[in-house]
C-alpha cells in the first residue's frame, strides 16, 4: 500500500507544475487578443470562437487561459508567506516551554477573532487588492498553521529520534531543521494546500467585488461577474472561468487532504 | 468558569476592534489624502486632516474611537454624512433574514451529510473538502447562470424595495442562500467529520459496538451528545463567516444587506462605515463562540478535566 | 442431540492476523464451552487472550482481522455482521479490560446498569439495584458518573451492567484486576452462581491462578512464541558479589526516585551501579516503571530525586544540561521500533550522523562506519538507502541499536532490545553485545526476554516501585498489583 503511493508520488508534483507552468504562461497560447472585440457580444460557441465571446464581443477561450496567472501568482504567494510565518510560529509554540505554547495561541485566538473575508476587505480601504489578498492571508491563515504545527511539534519533540538527536548532543536549530522540520514534511504540505485553498478564495472574492484586477484585463474571477448577466445567451463564457477555477482550489484541497491522511496513516 | 469565558470574549472583541482599526486607520493612504488626492494642495490635506482628527496619534484615535464605540455612536457616513447607524439598521433585517435562511440549508446538509458519515463507519468523505474549498463565486456563477439564466426559475438579481421585508419575496432569497449554504455545508462537514471520528473513537463508544447496540442507538446515545459542543462552536463560526460571505453574494445579486454595504464603503474607502460593518460578523463569531464554551463548560460538570475536544477551527478555509 | 449440539459456545479454527503484514496473532484456536461451565483463558501477556474474545465476538479493532476459523452458539454458526450483533446484544455480556474508560463519561451509574433493560421503570430500577448489590456496590453509587469510580468500582460497574441483562453468555476479561482480595471474593461468587446452570455458560481470560482454581470448569492456555516463561536460570547468588564491586561502576544511581505526573510511584530509592563490560537487566511487570528508570538515566524524562553518577560524577538530570561527551557515553535504544528513526531520514544517514556530531567523521568515513555498524547488526547494505518505513519492526530496531552504537558509548540503555526480534537475529545482537562489553561497555537492559536476561551479569526485578535483586520468586506473583 504505501509503496504504491510513494511510486505515485513524483507524478503529483510533476502534474502539479504542469499545471501552474500552463497557468502562467496562458497568455502566450491565446489565439486572440483577450482584451479586444473580435466578434458579436455574447457570440455563443462556433467553429472560430470555440467558447464564444463575451458581453463586449471579446474571445472567451483567450480571456480564459490567459485569466489566472494574476490569480495564482497572487494566491501563491499569499499561501506561502502565511506557511512560513504559520510554521515559525508553531515551531516556536511547539518547541517552546508550555507558557510560550500557550502565549502563541493566545495571539493565535486574537487573530481568529475576524474572518478572513472581512480582514480582506477592511484591508482593501487602504491597501491595493493583491496586498491586501497577501496580509488577510498572513493574518488569518498563520494562526491555523501554526496551532497544527505547534500540536505536532509538541508531540514529536518526544518521540526517540527527537530525544536520541538531543542525547548525542546536537543543537535545538539543528534538532528543529533536521529532525522536526522533515518529520513533519507531510503535515505542512497538507497545511500548504489548505493555505492556497483560502488564498485563492481570497483572491477570488476580492477580484469579484471589484478590488482587484480592473477591466478590460482578462482574469477568471473578474469574468464571472462580467459575464453572469449573459447567463442565458452564452452559458460558455460563464462556465469556462468557473471551471478552472473550481479545479484551481479542488486539486490543493484533495492534495492537501490525500498528505494528511498518509502522514495519519504513518504515525 | 463563566467569568472567565466571558472576560475572553470582551478581550477577544477588542482585538477584534483593534485589528479592522488598525487595518482602516493606521495603513498608508488615509482619509486626508483620498478626499484631496490630486486636486488639493499640502495646506488643503492638512487642514482635512485636522477636520477629521486625522493629526492626533493613533493610538488616541482608536481609544477615541473604542470610547465612541461602547456608548453605540458609530459615526457618520463620509459618503452620504447619514448616521452610520441609520444606514446599518435599515439593511440588518435582510441580511439577518438571509443569514437565517443560509443556516437552516447549511445545517440540514450537513447533518445530512454527518449522518451518512456515520453510517459509513467515518470513513470516505472525499467530497466535502473539494467542494468546501471551490471559491463562493463559482458557486453563486454557476447557480446564477443555471437557476436562473438557463431555467429562469428564479430572478438573478435579489432588488428587495427599500423598508420592505425580505420574508415578503422568499424567491429572492434562494439564489444568495444556496450560493452561501452549499459551500458552507461543505465546510462545516469537513470541520464535524473530525469531531465525528474522534468521537468514534472514544472507548466507550467501542464497548457500545461490542455489546452489539445497533447503529441509531449508539448515534443517539452515545455519539450525539458528544457532538453538541463540537457542533455550536462550528455553527458559530460557520454563522460568522455566513456573515461576512454576506459581502459577495449581496453584491453580486444586488441584494441590499449590510454585506454588500460593507463592500461598496470599501470601494469609496468610507471608513466609518467599513468599521462599523466589518465588525457586525466578527462580534457573531465571539458570541458563538462564548456560547459554546458555556455549554461546554455546563456539561463538563466538574471543572478541572482535561479537554477531549480541541477546537474545531484548524481547518482553514475563507468564507 | 450430540455432544457437538450441546457446546453453548464454541469456536474452531480461529485465525487472527494482522491486516497490515499479515503477521499472525491467533494460529487456528479451538475451544468448546457446554452448558453451565466456566472456560479459563490463560497465557503470557501478548498472547493474544483479548483478542480471542474479541474474535469470538465478532469485535476485532480495526487492524485486525479474522482470516479463518467459525464460532457457533448452540451449533449454529454466528455469521459475522448484522447476525453477530444482533447475537452479541441479546445473547452474550462482555466486561473488557479497562471498563473504567468505557463507561459512557457523561451517564449515571444506574443508567449505564440500566441501558439495555426493559420492562417497567420501577422493575429495571430493581435490578439494577440488585446487580449492584450482588457486586458489593451500594446505592449511594447508582448515583455516581463514571470518573467518580475507582478502577475495581468500574469493573464492577461493568459486570453488573453485564449481569443485570442475564446473558447465556458472559465473557470477562481480567475481571480481577483491579481489586482488593474481598472485592475480588464477590466477583468470584457471582461467576460460581452461574456454574451449573444449564442455559449459561462463562469465558474468563485471567492471569489469577485463584480465579482459575475456583472457577475454572476446563483452562485453555495460550502461547505465544515470543515470550516463553521467565528465565530457568536465576542468577541469585552472583547478586550479592556485584554489590561489592559497585565502587568500578562507570554509571551509579543513588536514591534514584521516579514519580509520574499522576503522582504515582514508580520507582523509589533506587541504588544502580553499572561496572564496566557487565550485562544488567532488570525484569518487572509492564507498566511498572522500567522504561522510566532508563528515561531518567538517559536524561529524557528527568528522575524526581536521587542521582545519576557517571564515573563518579553527578550527571544533570535533564539530557539537554549534559555536556557533550556526557551524553556520548550514555545511549538509550528506546522500545518502540517506530518512533526510534525519523521517517524523513535515510537509515544509512540515521546511522552517520552520531559519527559526524560526536566524533567528527566526514561524509565519507561516517557512511563507511555506518555500513559496518549495519552489518554488525546483521542487517544488509542495500538498507542503508531505505527510509524506516520500508523496514520491519525488527530491523528498525537494530537500526536504532546501530545508531546508538555509533556514538560509541561506555553504557547501552536498552529498553526490550530484542522484543521485535525473531530468535536468530536475537542470538546476532546479543553476541555482538557480548563483544563489546568485552571491549569494557556496560549494558543495562529492561527486558521480558529470557535469552537477554540469560547472559546477564546482575539481574534486578522492579516491584511496587523498588529495585531488587532477582531472587527466589513467589511461585505465583500478583502480577496485576499495581495498576492505580
Amino acid at each position: 500500500m504505501i509503496r504504491m503511493r510513494l511510486d505515485r508520488g513524483p507524478a503529483v508534483p510533476a502534474a502539479a507544475v504542469t499545471f501552474v507552468a500552463l497557468v502562467l504562461l496562458g497568455r502566450q497560447l491565446a489565439p486572440y487578443d483577450p482584451e479586444r472585440p473580435v466578434a458579436v457580444p455574447w457570440s455563443p460557441p462556433s467553429g472560430r470562437l470555440p467558447l464564444g465571446a463575451d458581453a463586449l464581443g471579446r474571445d472567451v477561450l483567450s480571456r480564459v487561459v490567459s485569466g489566472g496567472a494574476r490569480l495564482l501568482t497572487v494566491s501563491l504567494a499569499a499561501s506561502a508567506a502565511a506557511l512560513l510565518c504559520g510554521v515559525a510560529l508553531g515551531l516556536v509554540a511547539g518547541w517552546g516551554s508550555a507558557s510560550v505554547g500557550r502565549a502563541v495561541r493566545w495571539v493565535c485566538d486574537l487573530l481568529l477573532a475576524v474572518p478572513a473575508l472581512i480582514l480582506a476587505l477592511v484591508l482593501a480601504v487602504a491597501l491595493p487588492g493583491a496586498t491586501a489578498v497577501v496580509v488577510a492571508s498572513v493574518l488569518s491563515g498563520a494562526p491555523l498553521t501554526a496551532r497544527v504545527v505547534g500540536a505536532r511539534c509538541a508531540e514529536v519533540r518526544d518521540s526517540g529520534y527527537v530525544r536520541s538527536a538531543i542525547e548525542r548532543g546536537e543543537r535545538t536549530p539543528t534538532v528543529l531543521v533536521r529532525e522536526l522540520l522533515p518529520a513533519m514534511s507531510g503535515l505542512i504540505a497538507a497545511d500548504a494546500g489548505l493555505r492556497l485553498v483560502t488564498a485563492l478564495q481570497l483572491a477570488t472574492a476580492l477580484a469579484v467585488l471589484g478590488l482587484g484586477p480592473q477591466p478590460p484585463a482578462p482574469d477568471w474571477a473578474l469574468m464571472l461577474s462580467e459575464n453572469l448577466p449573459g447567463a442565458s445567451l452564452n452559458p460558455a463564457a460563464l462556465l469556462a472561468p468557473a471551471v478552472p477555477l473550481a479545479l484551481t482550489a479542488w486539486l490543493p484541497a484533495s492534495a492537501a487532504r490525500a498528505a494528511g491522511r498518509r502522514m495519519g496513516g504513518a504515525a | 468558569m463563566i467569568p472567565r469565558a466571558l472576560l475572553r470574549t470582551v478581550l477577544l472583541a477588542v482585538a477584534a476592534t483593534a485589528v479592522v482599526f488598525a487595518a482602516t486607520e493606521i495603513l498608508p493612504g488615509d482619509m486626508g489624502d483620498v478626499r484631496g488626492a490630486g486636486r488639493a494642495s499640502a495646506e488643503d490635506v492638512a487642514r482635512e486632516r485636522e477636520r477629521l482628527g486625522l493629526d492626533v496619534p493613533a493610538p488616541v484615535r482608536y481609544l477615541r474611537w473604542l470610547g465612541h464605540l461602547v456608548r453605540g455612536e458609530l459615526g457618520r457616513s463620509l459618503a452620504s454624512g447619514r448616521p452610520v447607524a441609520d444606514l446599518l439598521a435599515e439593511r440588518l433585517p435582510a441580511t439577518a433574514a438571509l443569514v437565517v435562511g443560509t443556516l437552516t440549508v447549511t445545517v440540514a446538509l450537513t447533518a445530512l451529510a454527518l449522518a451518512v458519515g456515520f453510517l459509513r463507519g467515518g470513513r470516505g468523505g472525499a467530497l466535502a473538502p473539494g467542494l468546501a474549498a471551490v471559491p463562493q463565486a463559482v458557486y453563486a456563477a454557476v447557480l446564477g447562470a443555471v437557476l436562473s439564466g438557463v431555467l429562469g426559475w428564479l430572478p438573478a438579481v435579489s432588488l428587495l424595495a427599500p423598508g420592505s421585508s425580505p420574508w415578503a419575496q422568499p424567491r429572492a432569497l434562494v439564489l444568495p442562500a444556496l450560493t452561501l449554504a452549499l459551500p458552507s455545508a461543505a465546510f462545516a462537514t469537513v470541520l464535524l467529520r473530525g469531531a465525528l471520528t474522534d468521537v468514534l473513537r472514544l472507548p466507550h463508544v467501542a464497548d457500545a459496538r461490542t455489546r452489539g447496540l445497533p447503529a441509531r442507538l449508539i448515534l443517539r446515545r452515545h455519539v450525539a451528545p458528544f457532538l453538541l459542543v463540537p457542533s455550536v462552536r462550528v455553527l458559530a463560526l460557520m454563522t460568522g463567516w455566513l456573515t461576512a460571505g454576506t459581502a459577495l453574494v449581496e453584491t453580486v445579486y444586488g441584494y441590499p444587506g449590510t454585506g454588500g454595504l460593507l463592500v461598496s464603503s470599501v470601494a469609496v474607502r468610507d471608513v466609518p462605515v467599513v468599521q462599523a460593518a466589518a465588525l457586525i460578523p466578527a462580534v457573531i463569531v465571539l458570541v458563538g463562540m462564548l456560547v459554546a464554551d458555556l455549554l461546554d463548560t455546563a456539561g463538563r460538570h466538574r471543572p478541572g478535566r482535561s479537554r477531549r475536544m480541541a477546537p474545531v477551527a484548524t481547518a482553514g478555509g475563507a468564507a | 442431540m450430540t455432544a457437538e449440539g450441546t457446546a453453548l459456545l464454541e469456536a474452531s479454527g480461529l485465525t487472527v492476523c494482522r491486516a497490515e503484514d499479515g503477521s499472525v496473532l491467533l494460529d487456528g484456536v479451538d475451544l468448546r464451552v457446554g452448558p453451565g461451565e466456566v472456560l479459563a483463558i490463560t497465557g503470557a501477556s501478548g498472547a493474544g487472550k483479548s483478542t480471542l474474545l474479541h474474535a469470538l465476538l465478532d469485535t476485532l479493532p480495526a487492524g485486525l482481522r479474522r482470516s479463518a476459523g467459525t464460532v457457533r452458539r448452540r451449533g449454529g454458526v454466528v455469521q459475522p455482521g448484522a447476525d453477530g450483533r444482533r447475537w452479541r446484544r441479546a445473547r452474550c455480556g462482555y466486561v473488557g479490560q479497562d471498563p473504567a474508560v468505557a463507561l459512557h463519561p457523561r451517564w449515571r451509574v444506574e443508567r449505564i446498569v440500566g441501558e439495555e433493560l426493559t420492562g417497567p421503570r420501577a422493575e429495571r430500577a430493581q435490578r439494577v439495584r440488585q446487580a449492584l448489590e450482588l457486586l458489593g456496590l451500594d446505592e449511594e453509587f447508582a448515583r455516581r458518573r463514571a470518573r467518580e469510580l475507582s478502577g475495581g468500582q468500574a469493573q464492577r460497574v461493568v459486570l453488573a451492567r453485564a449481569l443485570a441483562a442475564g446473558p447465556d453468555i458472559l465473557l470477562l476479561d481480567e475481571p480481577t484486576s483491579a481489586m482488593d482480595r474481598d472485592t475480588a471474593r464477590r466477583v468470584i461468587e457471582a461467576v460460581r452462581a452461574r456454574r451449573g446452570v444449564p442455559e449459561l455458560c462463562t469465558v474468563l481470560v485471567t492471569h489469577d491462578p485463584t480465579l482459575v482454581r475456583e472457577l475454572a470448569d476446563q483452562v485453555l492456555r495460550l502461547s505465544s512464541p515470543a515470550t516463553p516463561p521467565l528465565p530457568p536460570r536465576a542468577l541469585g547468588p552472583r547478586v550479592g558479589e556485584r554489590r561489592s564491586g559497585a565502587l568500578g561502576a562507570v554509571l551509579a544511581t543513588r536514591g534514584l526516585r521516579v514519580v509520574r505526573p499522576d503522582g504515582a510511584v514508580l520507582l523509589e530509592g533506587a541504588d544502580l551501579d553499572l561496572v564496566p563490560g557487565e550485562l544488567t537487566t532488570v525484569l518487572g511487570p509492564s507498566g511498572s516503571g522500567k522504561t522510566s528508570l532508563l528515561h531518567a538515566l538517559a536524561g529524557r524524562r528527568p528522575a524526581t530525586g536521587g542521582q545519576v553518577r557517571l564515573r563518579g560524577r553527578a550527571l544533570a538530570p535533564q539530557a539537554h544540561h549534559r555536556r557533550r561527551d556526557e551524553l556520548r557515553a550514555v545511549q538509550l535504544v528506546g522500545q518502540h521500533p517506530a518512533g526510534e528513526l525519523n521517517p524523513a531520514h535515510r537509515i544509512g544517514r540515521a546511522v552517520a550522523r552520531p559519527l559526524r556530531v560526536l566524533h567528527g567523521l566526514d561524509a565519507r568515513g561516517s557512511a563507511v562506519a555506518a555500513a559496518e555498524l549495519l552489518a554488525a547488526v546483521g542487517l544488509t547494505a542495500d538498507l542503508a538507502g531505505h527510509r524506516p518505513h520500508r523496514l520491519s519492526g525488527g530491523q528498525r530496531q537494530r537500526v536504532a541499536l546501530a545508531r546508538a552504537l555509533a556514538a560509541r558509548p561506555d553504557v547501552l540503555l536498552l529498553d526490550e532490545p530484542t522484543s521485535a526480534l525473531d530468535a536468530a537475529s536475537a542470538r546476532v545482537v546479543l553476541d555482538l553485545l557480548d563483544r563489546l562489553r568485552a571491549e569494557g561497555m556496560a549494558v543495562l537492559a529492561v527486558t521480558h526476554d529470557p535469552a537477554v536476561a540469560r547472559r546477564a551479569d546482575q539481574v534486578l526485578h522492579l516491584r511496587g516501585g523498588w529495585l531488587v535483586p532477582h531472587g527466589p520468586v513467589d511461585p505465583l506473583p500478583t502480577v496485576t498489583g499495581r495498576t492505580s
